[in-house]
């Protein structure tokens, strides 16, 4: 029965579940619910407010005016926002869920893998507050900067934002990957790959030696998620440039599609060996 | 004698605990750190101009503050593994183990800082001069009194996380948000990523006088010889002197309710 239903309706009945869930949890204490709501407004601004304050500090950073810094800062900020919503739970640090052999509650379930992963990490209100930074920094930094805000731009602002959340994720699940192999050594690695991310995400690039920069645009993404795309929405860089950053999340879902495939058919010969008498950390 | 031993082992515990599994992962977690700090040098280039003076600092004592700020990454932002063992729940063995609470969380923060001195930190100082850094303190003063701020600092450091520590079992809040929140605010405020002195609106004259630039900027500055130590020195001393009564008596408080939880 299950089986009938498209796949489409089951993920919206699923982030449906979701929501009511993370309703419920946000709600169940008002003293809660207000902490984890200025907690996360917090964290999400000290995250863009070193450069924000560098480029009030030096009126711009290299080529760039202070109000273009603040539409970069506000575009890292949605995509920190969009992958807080979408992505809770350790979806994005899969590499604690494999190490901890939580990957098994996901195979065990009846439904493919990629759905479960789309949905299970979906918390809309509990996780929209960074999401919700992120529009009020962009909204008043394109105030702030002269830019004809059409339909299709804003068709390209999404797009971008979408495969800037892509390129984050499939990064995440590249390294990730390593736990299948190494699930004590690699459970925390995508801590590491996150804090590489999120701490120099907000830099723009422009000054760096050109293999630093095309380090930063291939092995280690940190230039897709903000900066490259940035520059292409305002204007900065070549209209063609629009579909580079889609281009590289496209890149970035197939390779960490392949490396998590295979640690998984790794996995399936292995299993998890955490699960131990002593605990699940042993 | 047994009293110390006991100690030095926990150290030794945790610093060789990475080698068991974790030691294919150390070049990755390594050539991350060493690309962060090679991005920030590079923006210092591009910020600030290669003769005279921004904020009172030249750019090459801003090259060596941001060198050595990464060389002493874990000593400049101390952490104990409180928030973990609320997270895990051990914190109910911890008070049956035959150690001080506060001496056992510090031994264990001692031991995770040898192995990054010894294959980041080390190599980091001795490669710096091909990056066109000088990694020498101002002075060899500038050094010995960079030891004792640093000692200081992360006197602060711990005093802090006892103190969040007791407030998160007080608000009966997410760890991982709390500690989030902690490592947000503490860097940006200590100084660790921008040297105080850069920011606007004459912001890091305040700062300076807040516990979080007791961690990180005071004994960067003091090491590159762009602040007074004497008195970087008396403000460390001062936060050290009040923090460290307040942590005791919060963390005294908040154990019982801790206890209550069942760890």
């Amino acid at each position: 029965m299950a089986d009938k239903i498209h796949p489409i309706s089951k993920i919206f009945r699923q982030w449906r579940v979701q929501a009511y869930l993370d309703f419920m949890w946000m709600t169940r204490d008002f003293k809660f619910c207000m902490i984890n709501i200025v907690s996360d407004i917090i964290l999400n601004l000290s995250g863009v407010a070193a450069v924000f304050l560098l480029a009030e500090r030096f009126q711009g950073i290299g080529t760039w005016g202070t109000e273009q810094i603040i539409f970069m800062l506000g575009y890292a900020a949605l995509v920190h926002g969009v992958m807080d919503m979408g992505f809770s739970y350790n979806i994005m640090h899969i590499s604690r869920r494999i190490g901890r052999g939580q990957l098994d509650h996901i195979l065990i379930q009846p439904q493919p893998i990629w759905i479960a992963l789309l949905t299970e990490g979906f918390m809309p209100f509990s996780g929209s507050w960074s999401f919700f930074t992120g529009v009020g920094i962009t909204i008043w930094s394109l105030t702030q900067i002269e830019l004809s805000i059409t339909f299709v731009w804003c068709l390209y602002f999404a797009i971008n934002l979408l495969s800037s959340c892509a390129v984050v994720l499939g990064f995440s699940y590249l390294w990730g990957s390593l736990a299948f192999w190494a699930p004590v050594g690699a459970e925390e690695i995508n801590s590491q790959t996150t804090r590489f991310v999120s701490q120099l995400r907000t830099f723009p690039l422009d000054g760096l030696g050109k293999r630093l920069q095309n380090g930063l645009l291939s092995i280690l993404p940190v230039g897709f998620v903000a900066w490259y795309p940035s520059r292409a929405l305002m204007h900065v860089a070549p209209p063609e440039t629009l579909w580079h950053t889609p281009l590289a999340a496209f890149t970035f879902i197939i390779l960490a599609t392949l490396a998590f495939r295979k640690g998984l058919r790794y996995y399936e010969k292995t299993g998890s060996q955490r699960y131990l008498g002593w605990g699940h950390r042993g | 004698m047994n009293a110390i031993h006991k100690y030095w082992q926990t150290i030794l515990m945790t610093g060789l605990r990475p080698l068991d599994d974790e030691w294919w992962s150390l070049p990755g977690r390594y050539s991350l750190r060493f690309l962060r700090v090679l991005f920030l040098l590079s923006l210092w280039h591009t910020l600030l101009p290669t003769e005279g003076t921004t904020s009172g600092m030249t750019l090459h004592a801003v090259l060596t503050y941001t060198l050595i700020a990464e060389v002493f990454a874990s000593q400049l932002s101390s952490r104990v593994a409180l928030d973990t063992s609320l997270w895990q729940g051990d914190i109910a063995n911890r008070f049956l183990r035959p150690m001080s609470i506060y001496c056992q969380y510090s031994a264990e923060m001692i031991g995770d800082w040898l192995l990054d001195l010894v294959l980041f930190s080390a190599p980091l100082v001795l490669i710096a001069p091909l990056f066109g850094v000088n990694p020498l303190p101002a002075s060899p003063m500038a050094a010995l009194l960079f030891t004792l701020s640093l000692t200081l600092g992360v006197a602060v450091g711990l005093a802090l996380d006892f103190i969040f520590t007791a407030m998160m079992v007080f608000l009966e809040h997410s760890v991982y948000a709390l500690m989030q929140i902690r490592n947000a605010i503490s860097t940006l405020l200590s100084g660790a990523i921008l040297p105080l002195a850069m920011l606007p609106w004459g912001l890091g004259d305040i700062f300076t006088y807040l516990p979080f630039a007791s961690l990180a900027s005071a004994p960067l500055r003091i090491y590159t010889g762009t602040g007074d130590p004497q008195f970087l020195i008396t403000i460390q001393a001062a936060w050290a002197l009040v923090l460290w009564p307040l942590a005791r008596m919060l963390w005294r408080i908040n154990r019982e309710r801790l206890v209550s939880h069942g760890g």
